[in-house]
């Protein structure tokens, strides 16, 4: 595991294939695996003993800690960096707000820090209106 | 975190397979062979979404086995070091408690639990505030920072996947990600969100 003990999400040090992979937040998956129960419980009488133990376990995960029920409000969510924010966010750094969907800049900061440390300009100005903007997706969906 | 990505594996087919139904096979034993695995590299693949590719199969010398290059994107939950996420606790001793984000596993110690909590044994043991305002015992949800990660090669252990495969020679070492985490940061700690539905 030669390249653990560089990896620091804090820093996003996630390694190149994770960078720039498609990251999805807990809601996101709980659409994909509801999904896919779905299929399955078209095709056999007993879907639950067709998945592991780890879809299982996922799908009662994403299921209690999904900030967005509405696949629209997932989606805005999801568009969000493209339409509004100059400063490209990682997908990463997204997820993690999207997913813990952090009240004050402090908190977004303590959260994502590499949006601070990766020497891009965001200021909390700039912090703040996208935290209220989420805020928004989350109170109109 | 979960991620959608691209993989890709070499699926090993006996012959009596061949016909009509191939594909279906291929992808049937595809499933059954991935999911639920875990990689050190990838962490663990919680289900696959669509297969992209499957390459010419390559009869391997002296079996009569088929080799086919299979290219499939899939969902992968993969933990890493610094990342801050919440978790459901599983269960708490003097030592500190386990809490499960999906599929993975994180023990937080109590030298990473804030000082000014402290252990309640008895029928729900729990960490409670010296005021009681706060407290953290089983089902609690906390969120938490990953300090630490680690892979295990193990034995098949029935409590991480029930569709396991028969030793596959082709396929990885079945393996664990364990994690260690603080909830002694600033912003940490249980969740008591009201908005939460």
């Amino acid at each position: 595991m030669s390249g653990e003990e560089e990896e620091n999400a804090a820093e996003l040090k996630i390694g190149d294939e994770f960078l720039k992979a498609k990251c999805l937040m807990n809601c996101e998956v709980a659409i994909i695996l509801h999904h896919k129960y779905e299929q399955l419980q078209q095709t056999s009488d007993d879907p639950m003993n067709q998945v592991s133990q780890v879809f299982e376990k996922s799908l009662q995960y994403v299921k209690r800690f999904s900030r967005y029920k509405n696949p629209d409000a997932v989606r805005q969510v999801r568009e969000y960096p493209s339409s509004l924010w100059k400063y490209q966010l990682a997908e990463f750094e997204l997820c993690v707000l999207g997913n813990l969907c952090p009240e004050t800049v402090e908190e977004a900061i303590a959260m994502v820090p590499s949006i601070k440390t990766r020497g891009r300009a965001h200021d909390d100005e700039a912090i703040e209106k996208m935290l209220n903007d989420l805020s928004l997706i989350k109170k109109f969906e | 975190m979960f991620f959608h990505i691209v993989l890709e594996r070499n699926m090993q087919l006996h012959p009596r397979h061949f016909g009509r139904n191939l594909r279906e096979h291929i992808i049937s034993k595809l499933m059954k062979d991935v999911e639920g695995t875990c990689s050190g590299r990838h962490g663990f693949v919680v289900a696959i979404t669509s297969v992209e590719n499957i390459g010419k199969g390559l009869i391997r010398d002296g079996t009569g086995f088929v080799t086919f290059p299979v290219k499939y994107q899939c969902v992968v939950f993969r933990p890493f070091k610094g990342e801050i996420l919440e978790a459901v606790v599983s269960m708490v001793n003097k030592m500190g408690f386990f809490a499960e984000a999906g599929p993975v596993q994180i023990f937080v110690s109590n030298h990473l639990i804030p000082d000014d909590m402290e252990f309640q044994s008895g029928d729900m043991p729990n960490y409670t505030t010296s005021d009681g305002s706060v407290k953290i015992q089983k089902d609690s949800e906390v969120r938490l920072k990953i300090i630490g990660t680690r892979v295990d090669a193990t034995e098949i252990d029935k409590n991480i996947s029930q569709s396991r495969p028969k030793w596959d020679p082709a396929g990885s070492h079945p393996s664990r990600f364990f994690c260690i985490g603080t909830i002694k940061d600033d912003f940490l700690g249980v969740i008591n969100d009201p908005t939460t539905i």
